[in-house]
């Protein structure tokens, strides 16, 4: 039973990952395998922020309640949100910008984005190096939830927090003008423009977006386990996974299969092994490809 | 070249080095209902798409209502009262209607959005009638009727389509031509791309033929309708050259 | 002196092995257009399957068989294009980007089963002791490095060679024809699904080749070699040379694994030791950065593109492309 906590704490941070993911993918096109490097940065980052903050101010370090961080980390989660963002358009505008204005293929942007995550990831390890780095180093008791199961605040603050964020992105999507834009661009991109949509201005909206959940995955990986400069290239295939098996486009799915690759390997790694983890989202991966391509919640799509 | 449409040396194509459009130079007035005829790959969809910003232009003026939108991002020039209607595609088919028109009125002040898209639901009773149906479950009629909608929420002062007849039944086609011609008399200039000339004929005020890039006629309807040079165009054996469009 | 020539040849043999593996993805890539993102994780496949077909029996681990070695090359190729063929079963019908995802995926659980899998692959520490071609030749250093390079120098021609006969061969053509024209290729009855995934295994026997090569040149293999920078290194290689081009495969190869070693000299000089293996992170930044570069300001690499990649690195037509304005 433990190991379904477990699985639904890690699986709501790889739905707020695939979220960014699945974003990217049906506006700006492209499987872009440079979102993992957003979601290492966002937490690096926030760490930064919040270790400054706590060399400033020592009161901020205080824990809140029945959390283990104090409020030097909300902050930090705000400014790093924020750099986070300006960190993607930046590599927007130095790249990928780029390349969209000459007209390149697809699998040029892909490529690309392949040499930005190795460029990016590396570069965390030469600021970083790459010992694990810690929020805090207070340990949390536990407590009993219900049939056995076992959470710290800190954990179901987590789950609470991907919640509402969710919900949040999905009701920006459906209700909001700059929700019905980003659909309308990933539709028919020219039919948006000729509707008086800017279509740079979604771009830019996506990116800020994808960056800031990703920034927050990050982030509350960081507190319930550990940072490291890789964190996100191990991330990756599980986003991957969780956006197709979702269905690209869709934030409830990428959400719902979020978790439900988190479970699934959280299943693993009690009945195989936790060395066979990484293993589980190609396998869901394979899976999806076969049967149902689109996904849960896609549309077809060749 | 005088109007609230003007066009002026117009040269565009996709690559510079190969023109579609060699050297149009053209003038709609205000108010008034031109059809843009000619022969498969004359290169009618790809001058309004130059209008509209779809295609790039290497030389030339276009003015709308007296402001210069040659360099105007397509996105822009709805603000300057440009509302185009492409020939296909021209709905998001995800959204419902309601949804599609919400979006074309997103440029608008929010004040004014509620009442255009009220008044695009009496101008076409038949999306009214169920403004939550995604579009893409439309029937082609209908499809062409939102496309149009689409367009004129912004109350534009020019409304350009592309061919809104491709692909309908002739009943549909008198239809949506009959839904043209009653938005003409609004006051609504009308730019028409056409390919049956007898319908287009019938229904503008005026007939510009294009061959090869290059304006090859320019005159009322009615002269037109009865020219001996028309009817060899289109009724003869003028075969197309290239296949552009 | 004679260090110079020894470390010559080693140099040289080193970085003709990777113009193998850089000849594998050319197929995949420049010929065909198909985006492997885990280049590693197949290289590996050839090392690994080589390595357990030549060894000496040990009890740690199945095998070794004690093959010669050329069986052991044939096989890892044999076994790389075996697993190619899979992977792309399963997503060449697929969006281009899912091949992408899922040999990137492919290479993450191949790492996986070479830490893991320690009855066959050795786990963590790997497989040691690989037979050296002309090992007997080890005592004279300069002998065996010169035999070596030209060893890996006829196996570079000679896949050159059948690569460039098999690209102007009817095959060749009809998989340019399907890359211009895919429905024009259908509509002549030839299946592009079909004739993708050969391209495919092609290139995956190529790169297990290559693998199984490199790995008997150096003569120990482990989990750490085929990690995604590999992958990076050989796509950079590609890249810089020439994507299409044959010829600019070998050339990048050659270069790119040039100035790796070169950089990877300098940081061991510059920086004191406890600061290497951070300065060597900055080597793969530098990598990537150029890359992107080369991506940016020259698509078609220095040795430039047969113009029959047009498709994939030219223009798209306007309505398929996230235009801004």
């Amino acid at each position: 039973m433990q190991g379904l906590m477990d699985g639904l704490i890690n699986g709501t941070i790889i739905g707020l990952g695939a979220i960014g993911v699945t974003l990217t993918y049906s506006i700006l096109r492209f499987a872009n395998f440079a979102h993992g490097e957003l979601v290492s940065w966002g937490a690096y980052l926030a760490l930064s922020i919040s270790a400054a903050l706590g060399a400033l101010l020592p009161g901020l370090g205080t824990p809140i309640g029945p959390f283990s961080f104090g409020w030097s980390v909300p902050i930090a989660i705000a400014g790093s949100i924020i750099l986070t963002s300006t960190l993607a358009l930046g590599v927007d505008w130095l790249l990928f910008a780029r390349l969209r204005a000459k007209g390149s293929a697809v699998i040029i942007l892909v490529m690309a984005s392949f040499g930005a995550a190795l460029a990016m990831r590396n570069l965390l390890e030469f600021i970083y190096t790459s010992q694990p780095a810690y929020f805090t180093t207070a340990l949390q008791i536990s407590k009993p939830l219900f049939a056995g199961m076992r959470a710290t605040p800190d954990q179901l603050l987590v789950i609470g927090l991907s919640g509402v964020l969710v919900l949040v992105v999905h009701l920006l999507l459906t209700r909001s003008s700059a929700g019905r834009s980003m659909r309308a661009v990933s539709e028919n991109v020219q039919l948006a423009s000729l509707s008086g949509i800017d279509v740079r201005s979604v771009i830019r909206m996506v990116w800020i977006l994808g960056a800031a959940l990703a920034a927050i995955g990050g982030i509350m990986s960081g507190l319930l386990v550990q940072i490291r400069p890789t964190m996100g290239l191990d991330l990756l295939l599980p986003l991957f996974a969780a956006a197709i098996l979702g269905g690209i486009g869709s934030v409830p799915g990428a959400m719902l299969a979020g978790i439900i690759v988190g479970l699934a390997e959280a299943l693993t790694v009690q009945m195989i092994g936790a060395e066979w983890r990484a293993a589980v989202s190609f396998v869901i991966l394979i899976g999806v490809l076969l049967m149902r391509p689109q996904g849960l919640f896609g549309k077809a799509m060749a | 070249m005088t109007g609230i449409l003007t066009l002026q040396g117009v040269v565009s194509g996709y690559q510079a080095d190969l023109p579609i459009i060699r050297d149009v130079s053209l003038g709609v007035a205000k108010g008034e209902f031109v059809v843009l005829l000619g022969p498969n790959g004359a290169g009618k969809s790809t001058l309004v798409k130059t209008v509209a910003g779809l295609v790039p232009m290497h030389a030339g003026r276009v003015t709308l209502a007296g402001r210069d939108i040659t360099n105007v991002p397509a996105h822009q020039k709805l603000r300057d009262g440009l509302g185009f209607v492409p020939q296909t595609e021209n709905i998001f088919a995800t959204m419902t209607i309601r949804e599609n028109l919400q979006l074309a009125a997103q440029i608008l002040p929010k004040a004014r959005r509620a009442d255009r898209i009220e008044a695009m639901f009496q101008m076409f009773p038949d999306l009214a009638a169920r403004p939550s149906t995604r579009a893409g479950g439309l029937s082609g009629g209908q499809r062409q009727m939102l496309a149009v909608a689409r367009a004129l929420v912004i109350e534009p002062e020019v409304l350009i389509l592309d061919e809104p007849s491709a692909g309908l039944s002739p009943k549909m086609v008198s239809e949506v031509f009959e839904q043209l011609g009653r938005i003409n008399q609004t006051g609504v200039t009308m730019l028409l791309v056409e390919q049956n000339v007898r319908a287009g004929l019938e229904i503008a005020s005026r007939g510009v033929i294009l061959v090869e890039g290059r304006v090859a006629h320019d005159a009322p309807a009615a002269d037109l309708q009865g020219d001996p040079i028309v009817s060899r165009l289109y009724l003869g054996g003028h075969q197309p050259r290239t296949k552009v469009s | 002196m004679i260090d110079l020539l020894s470390y010559g040849a080693f140099f040289l043999t080193m970085a003709l092995s990777y113009s193998v593996i850089c000849l594998g993805l050319n197929v995949q890539w420049g010929q065909t257009g198909l985006f492997n993102v885990g280049v590693a994780g197949f290289v590996a496949v050839g090392a690994y399957i080589s390595a357990v077909l030549t060894t000496p029996e040990t009890a740690e681990r199945l095998g070794g068989f004690h093959m010669p070695i050329a069986l052991g090359w044939l096989g890892g190729g044999l076994g790389a294009a075996f697993l190619s063929a899979l992977v792309g079963a399963v997503t060449l019908r697929l969006r281009a980007d899912y091949l992408a995802i899922a040999t990137f995926g492919a290479a993450v659980v191949i790492q996986l089963v070479l830490l893991n899998l320690e009855t066959i692959t050795g786990g963590p520490f790997g497989i040691g002791f690989i037979p050296r071609p002309f090992g007997d030749l080890a005592t004279n250093a300069n002998a065996f490095g010169l035999a070596n390079l030209v060893l890996m120098a006829v196996l570079v021609l000679v896949t050159y060679l059948v690569l460039e006969h098999l690209v102007r061969s009817p095959w060749g053509r009809v998989l340019r024809a399907i890359r211009e024209d895919e429905d024009a290729a259908r509509a002549l009855g030839k299946s592009p699904e079909r004739f993708r995934l050969q391209a495919f295994a092609l290139g995956g026997f190529v790169m297990g080749l290559g693998g199984a090569a490199q790995a008997h040149f150096i003569g120990f293999i482990a989990p750490d070699n085929y990690l995604p920078t590999l992958t990076f290194q050989v796509w950079t290689m590609l890249i810089i040379g020439g994507a299409g081009n044959m010829r600019g495969a070998i050339l990048g190869g050659v270069l790119v694994w040039g100035i790796w070693a070169m950089s990877g000299n300098l940081v061991s000089q510059l920086f004191p030791a406890e600061h290497q293996a951070r300065a060597s992170s900055l080597q793969i930044v530098m990598i990537g950065v150029a890359l992107c570069a080369v991506l940016l300001m020259r698509p078609r690499g220095i040795l430039g593109e047969v113009k029959t990649l047009s498709r994939h690195l030219g223009p798209r037509k306007p309505e398929d492309t996230v235009r801004e304005g």
